[in-house]
């Protein structure tokens, strides 16, 4: 019996054991991971000789576990940067090494100690124009149901951004949002709830709005991009567009964390971050990308679009992560 | 041969085989003791020893709600199960066997089929611009899109669906064991067809009815994927809610103390009906 397992355990060892030459690269899926394998894993496969396995979807708790059991089978996530710094601050992340990757050109907004930034987006109102008379131009006509009729489509977990949605619409001041008055938020947000629709994921955020299941919807701009790009007939106001960012972080423990490091410097390099903003409509966090970039896929990114852009503030996030999720779900089981 | 002593049979047959559970009590003890262990631990020292995660869970309203919203579900889900699998196992049991084989090939089949894809098929069919919705507002006989996703009707819908065989197949043993002639004889000393099923034919079948509900039952309070694709955030399940604090709250405690709480109560639920229908008929005709 004690030699079969032995036998077992030495089989499941050696199946696990880090290869020099592999790395696992995580991210959402859909749309946006293509476009990172494609600008990404694949040149700098074929530029390092490292081979980059794409897993996905980013499931927090299974990073949790993994480094908790020090079994990390993940050498690169992309997560969303409120989670990075809360997760720093818990210890599940690796430092960057910056001997490695290179600092001098990377927006400071979205690089910390233990990330770099991944891309960064806006969250957009988006319309299905055969699903909506008019134009809705601002966040209180998702609030407005007697002007605009039909189902609204918002983000279903508790991130940044509907909670700073309902406080717009209820007329606080971009520069008033913080800290975020939950009450009120709760409370603008309970007059449409009948009529909200969840989106859990990118994809599902498409499908919706293409198919008029939902009439408009808070979607990333980068979806947004892709449904243009496939021809569907949607809408877009970028009016108080809400910035976000994503960005790569490197599990404690992660196996092969010198191949990690290397493709974080790809990643993030002009070259790299320029084709993956042309193929996913995300913005660049490497500040010399533009220049790499036509100037028509420039203009769609959202740093064209400053004018009434609001940062979410993902530092506030990361301090109230637990607290606003805890009130959130509550309300949305209610 | 009744039920009863086909269990007899067995019972007495089980000591001297007993050997032959080793593989399955190791297997069961490693993966499924070991690990409900190790819940049962993280549940009352994550993030630190005591019972807090007990008392959150259940001095809350939100929590409770959704306990409550979990044991309706599956409530709801059994009885529309029952109503719908009995007259399919009734014709079962009573067609010639070579057609009732084929019929059984389709509803097993159906078991065979991706759980997801179905789920993600009645998502088209039953939203608001899907098939059904259509061809009901094509038709003229709704002018709005009648309200079949994202709701409790959605998920009993869904679920109803899935849970199907899990109801057909113990009732469809019950009832071939009960012998047919009860039902002529009923109708010979002037019972109504109505008065035979429920004085004669349902009594007999209850043994299969709570075999197949109990097994409904549990299986539904614990599901995950069905209810989060087609339920709202407002009847949200107990598994949505577990997930929710394991993988956005990464409050592992509390989730383990959530999970802990429904295995609970899923075998107090377990030892009642073993009690109400008694040990030997709750597994008859399974």
């Amino acid at each position: 019996m004690k030699l079969i397992f032995a036998g077992i355990l030495a089989g499941l060892m050696a199946t696990t054991a880090a290869k020099a030459d592999e790395m696992v690269f995580t991210s959402w899926g859909g749309t946006t991971q293509e476009a990172q394998t494609k600008s990404w894993a694949e040149p700098f496969t074929t530029s390092s000789g490292i081979k980059v396995l794409q897993d996905g979807p980013t499931d927090y708790g299974k990073l949790k576990a993994m480094v908790d059991a020090k079994n990390v089978t993940w050498d690169v996530v992309d997560v969303e940067m409120d989670f990075a710094i809360k997760a720093a601050k818990d210890g599940l992340l690796e430092p960057i090494d910056f001997a490695v990757v290179p600092k001098a050109d990377l927006d400071p907004r979205f690089s910390n100690e233990n990330a770099v930034g991944s891309f960064y987006y806006s969250f957009v109102l988006a319309w299905n124009k055969g699903a909506v008379s008019g134009e809705p131009g601002s966040w209180a006509d998702m609030f407005d149901t007697k002007k605009f009729p039909g189902k609204r489509t918002f983000y279903k977990w508790s991130a940044p951004g509907v909670i700073e949605i309902a406080l717009l619409a209820d007329g606080v001041p971009a520069d008033k949002l913080y800290p975020l008055d939950l009450d009120r938020a709760f409370k603008k947000l309970d007059t449409i709830k009948s009529d909200i629709v969840w989106w859990g994921g990118g994809a599902e955020s498409q499908q919706l709005i293409a198919s008029g299941e939902a009439a408009f919807g808070q979607l990333w701009n980068g979806r947004v991009f892709a449904l243009e790009k496939d021809g569907a007939d949607v809408g877009v106001s970028w009016n108080q567009n809400l910035t976000a960012a994503d960005v790569l972080v490197v599990p404690k423990g992660a196996r092969n964390k010198d191949g990690a490091m290397k493709f974080l410097a790809a990643a993030t390099s002009p070259t790299g971050q320029a084709k993956f903003a042309e193929a996913s409509g995300y913005a660049p966090i490497n500040t010399k990308a533009k220049a790499e970039m036509p100037a028509d896929v420039v203009k769609g990114l959202p740093d064209a679009h400053v004018d009434g852009q609001i940062n979410l503030d993902m530092n506030y996030w990361a301090e109230h992560r637990d607290e606003i999720a805890t009130r959130w779900y509550a309300w949305q089981a209610k | 041969m009744s039920v009863e002593a086909q269990q007899g049979i067995t019972t007495s047959r089980i000591p001297a085989g007993l050997g032959g559970l080793f593989p399955a009590l190791i297997l069961i003890g490693l993966f499924f003791v070991v690990p409900v262990l190790a819940l049962l631990l993280r549940s009352v020292t994550d993030p630190a020893p005591g019972l807090q995660n007990y008392a959150a869970l259940l001095g809350d309203g939100t929590y409770v709600r959704v306990f409550f919203n979990t044991f309706v579900v599956a409530f709801v889900v059994t009885i529309v199960t029952v109503v719908v699998a009995f007259p399919v196992a009734w014709m079962l049991a009573i067609m010639p066997p070579a057609l009732a084989s084929i019929l059984f090939g389709i509803i097993i089949l159906s078991m065979w089929t991706n759980l997801l894809t179905r789920t993600y098929a009645w998502m088209v069919l039953l939203q608001r611009t899907g098939v059904i919705n259509r061809a009901l507002m094509g038709a003229g006989i709704i002018d709005q899109p009648l309200p079949l996703i994202n709701n409790l009707t959605g998920v009993t819908i869904g679920m109803v669906y899935i849970m199907l065989p899990f109801m057909i197949l113990p009732l469809v043993g019950t009832l071939r064991a009960i012998d047919p002639m009860t039902l002529r004889a009923a109708a010979l000393c002037g019972a109504s067809p109505f008065a035979a099923f429920r004085r004669i034919l349902l009594p007999l079948s209850l043994p299969g009815i709570a075999a197949g509900g109990l097994m409904v039952f549990v299986m539904s309070l614990g599901y995950f994927v069905t209810p989060a694709l087609l339920g709202g955030t407002s009847n949200m399940m107990l598994a949505e809610m577990i997930a929710q604090m394991i993988q956005s709250l990464l409050n592992w405690g509390l989730g383990s103390a959530a999970a802990f709480i429904l295995l609970v109560v899923t075998m107090a639920l377990y030892a009642l009906q073993l009690r109400l229908v008694g040990s030997k008929r709750a597994a008859g005709g399974a």
